[in-house]
């Protein structure tokens, strides 16, 4: 994929010898502060649909921890989508076929509670364009290690800022299977499990910079229109 | 060079040049910089405290109880390595793993200075006698390992909960592993329970520790 | 990653020492893990505020359709392979003003590890479908409706994961303009453009009229309401697929954009 540089820079260290490089790159002004979504922090209440409802159990957190959950969410979409998206496109097969089904399901289970935590202040769910990646088993595999690291570190980088002790529990539990993930996609692909003794933890910016240069999100199609209809009648 | 704590990137606002001098200076700049940055020195480690809430004491306590969990580790690995007739992937494994379980137990040891629960003894009974019982003992290890250290997040100060986050992710790939080796499900459940401190006391010793 | 691994370890011992530096003044006694005070003192994880459910396996697969949108103007080719014959261009809109929007087949790599997408084309003769590079795609999205036109019984009805949700009658082409059979999609929706002919809302589709080539914007046939309810049922238009205002309404809940269309 070319125009992805920070992104092919981390799967080449992925391909090379199964050590996460450190990507260095300077910083996208751009996406230095603000989300995935080009969202900054606390706007996040400005794109939920729907009322806010007090009986929510996620109502009575930290809004710190509410953005942090959403930004875990937002990852999560990222892999339920894509673990989703390549289990239907047929082209994968054998052990990485059963795997990605499992995987799948257990993403779209993670979306699946967080939505129903933050309920009304839950992000949207993004759209993704995951070019041809999800359609070719190996690029599949390579990117879904790269995804599945990077939903390591960072919950590893988040789960220090974590204010309510009932999220913080709730995210090292999620945590550790992601890093199960990491390490059964690296299995897959061929490359070593778990190549540290110490898994590092990456910031916000980091994780942006790298999920942007995918250009895996964009913007929904928009398929409605108010032209006149011009069709035979 | 600005100093960063641990939970910040490493490595993200680097040059290609920068970045290797920045590591060589880190390693001593990283100390004092933590140092710095946690509140130890502005008052003691409160002894009225309530029970549980975390504390300097409460983290020693914890690292006290990981540390045999990795004494475990390294134990069963080393053994089965010379007994249980590794070959393969699961030796490629079983070497890979006690590696890092020896970098976990050195890095434990220095943070308790010596203050540091000697290594207990271990009687590992069949489990080390054939490849497929070292790799159900060393899955039940593995994912004892995970469930501890997820038990005890919420008793960390937060400098040794990202420090703990480090090493719990290791584990669980390492659980992932071995029984990806064996071509069964490697991850099959959607969020690991955690277990208390006296849960994973009793899994080890089931699983063969011997205390003092 | 040895540079990794130092750091990483680096980092945690620091950590570590930092925990040492404050003088812990831990008792000898607590060496031993075994004392039941030592844990008992220790809480327990909080419950769980997240609560995640069992994973579940992809369903009703068999009624997902996919679709995607032109990215960029592309060819389309008989074949996975550029140097195959060009079936049609494709630029990045619908005549009527939204994308262009095309059903997503399957997916082939080609020789050079290029990966190309069999479509359905929005080009005569019906039903006609070629490879266009992944490249100037956009994203896929799926739908698990799909809508049947039966001709012959002057019905829609429209299925969601292969269950009726919806049926209502239609018009549809005379003889001499006849709505043609085979499988299109649903393209576009229209609305408040205050053309009472279309009725409140009109669908586009990729169906084309075998015998109106030359009209305007193409010939193609779309999926509207009418000002002419009492002539549905029946076979009254030039190709268009007609409901009474109502029911159009009622499909348009059900409908998203992108949703298969089985003209038999």
């Amino acid at each position: 994929m070319n125009g992805f540089p920070h992104f092919d820079q981390f799967l080449t260290a992925v391909d090379r010898d199964a050590a996460l490089a450190e990507t260095s790159s300077r910083a996208e002004a751009a996406l230095s502060r603000r989300g995935l979504l080009g969202i900054t922090l606390g706007a996040v209440g400005a794109i939920v649909f729907g009322k806010t409802s007090v009986a929510e159990a996620g109502a009575g957190l930290p809004a710190s921890d509410v953005d942090i959950l959403n930004y875990a969410l937002v990852l999560e979409y990222l892999q339920a989508s894509f673990y989703t998206e390549a289990e239907r496109s047929g082209a994968l097969s054998g052990a990485t076929a059963q795997a990605v089904k499992v995987v799948g399901a257990t993403e779209r289970a993670h979306v699946k509670a967080f939505r129903e935590l933050l309920g009304s202040r839950a992000v949207a769910r993004p759209t993704f364009d995951f070019q041809g990646v999800t359609e070719q088993q190996r690029p599949f595999l390579r990117t879904a290690v790269a995804f599945e690291d990077l939903a390591v570190e960072a919950y590893k980088g988040q789960a220090p800022k974590v204010r309510s002790n009932a999220v913080l529990a709730a995210a090292v539990g999620i945590h550790s299977v992601e890093a199960r993930h990491a390490a059964w996609m690296r299995e897959l692909f061929g490359i070593t499990p778990a190549v540290n003794a110490f898994d590092r933890p990456a910031s916000r910016a980091k994780i942006n910079r790298i999920v942007a240069s995918t250009h895996f999100i964009v913007s929904r199609p928009r398929m409605k229109a108010r032209n006149k209809p011009h069709f035979t009648g | 060079m600005r100093l960063r704590s641990p939970e910040v990137g490493l490595g993200e606002h680097d040059s290609p040049g920068e970045a290797s001098s920045r590591r060589a200076v880190l390693g001593t700049a990283a100390l004092a910089g933590l140092v710095a940055g946690l509140p130890f020195f502005r008052g003691l480690f409160r002894l009225g405290d309530a029970l549980g809430s975390p504390s300097k004491a409460q983290d020693a306590k914890i690292l006290q109880l990981v540390l045999q969990l990795e004494y475990t580790q390294v134990a069963l690995y080393e053994q089965a390595l010379d007994q249980a007739g590794l070959d393969g992937e699961l030796r490629a494994f079983a070497e890979a793993a006690l590696a890092h379980e020896r970098e976990h137990v050195a890095a434990i040891r220095k943070a308790l200075g010596a203050n540091a629960g000697s290594k207990p003894t271990f009687d590992f009974g069949s489990r080390i006698k054939s490849a497929e019982a070292f790799r159900k003992a060393a899955i039940d290890l593995e994912d004892t390992a995970v469930a501890g250290y997820n038990g005890q997040a919420t008793n960390l100060t937060k400098a040794t909960l990202g420090a703990a986050a480090t090493i719990v992710s290791v584990e669980a790939r390492h659980a992932a592993w071995v029984r990806a080796i064996a071509g069964e499900v490697a991850a099959p459940d959607a969020v690991d329970t955690p277990m208390t401190a006296e849960q994973v006391a009793r899994s080890l010793r089931e699983l063969g520790m011997r205390t003092q | 990653m040895r540079h990794g691994t130092r750091l990483a370890a680096a980092i945690t011992a620091a950590t570590f020492v930092g925990l040492l530096l404050a003088g812990l003044g831990v008792s000898h006694r607590e060496k031993s893990i075994a004392t039941a005070t030592g844990f008992a003192a220790l809480p327990p994880a909080p419950a769980p505020v997240l609560k995640v459910g069992r994973p579940k396996m992809l369903s009703g697969e068999r009624y997902v359709s996919r679709w995607t949108v032109v990215r960029r103007p592309t060819a389309a080719h008989a074949a996975p392979s550029a140097s195959s014959v060009v079936v049609a261009r494709l630029g990045v809109s619908a005549p009527e003003g939204t994308p262009n929007l095309l059903a997503v087949l399957r997916a082939r790599t080609g020789a050079g590890g290029a990966l190309w997408v069999m479509v359905r084309l929005p080009v005569l003769p019906n039903g006609t479908v070629g490879w266009v590079s992944r490249r100037s795609l956009g994203s896929y999205q799926v739908v698990k409706t799909h809508l049947v036109v039966d001709r012959r019984r002057l019905q829609a009805t429209l299925y969601q994961n292969g269950k009726s949700v919806f049926t209502a009658p239609v018009g549809v082409g005379t003889a001499v303009a006849p709505t043609p059979a085979g499988d299109f999609t649903i393209r576009s929706k229209l609305t408040r453009y205050a053309s009472p002919f279309y009725g409140p809302v009109a669908f586009g589709t990729t169906a084309r009229s075998a015998v109106l080539t030359d009209w305007p914007d193409g010939g193609f046939i779309g999926l509207h309401g009418t000002n002419q309810p009492g002539l549905i049922p029946g076979r009254i238009s030039h190709g268009c697929i007609r409901m009474r205002n109502e029911d159009i309404v009622r499909l348009s809940r059900l409908m998203p954009v992108g949703t298969p269309l089985a003209i038999r």
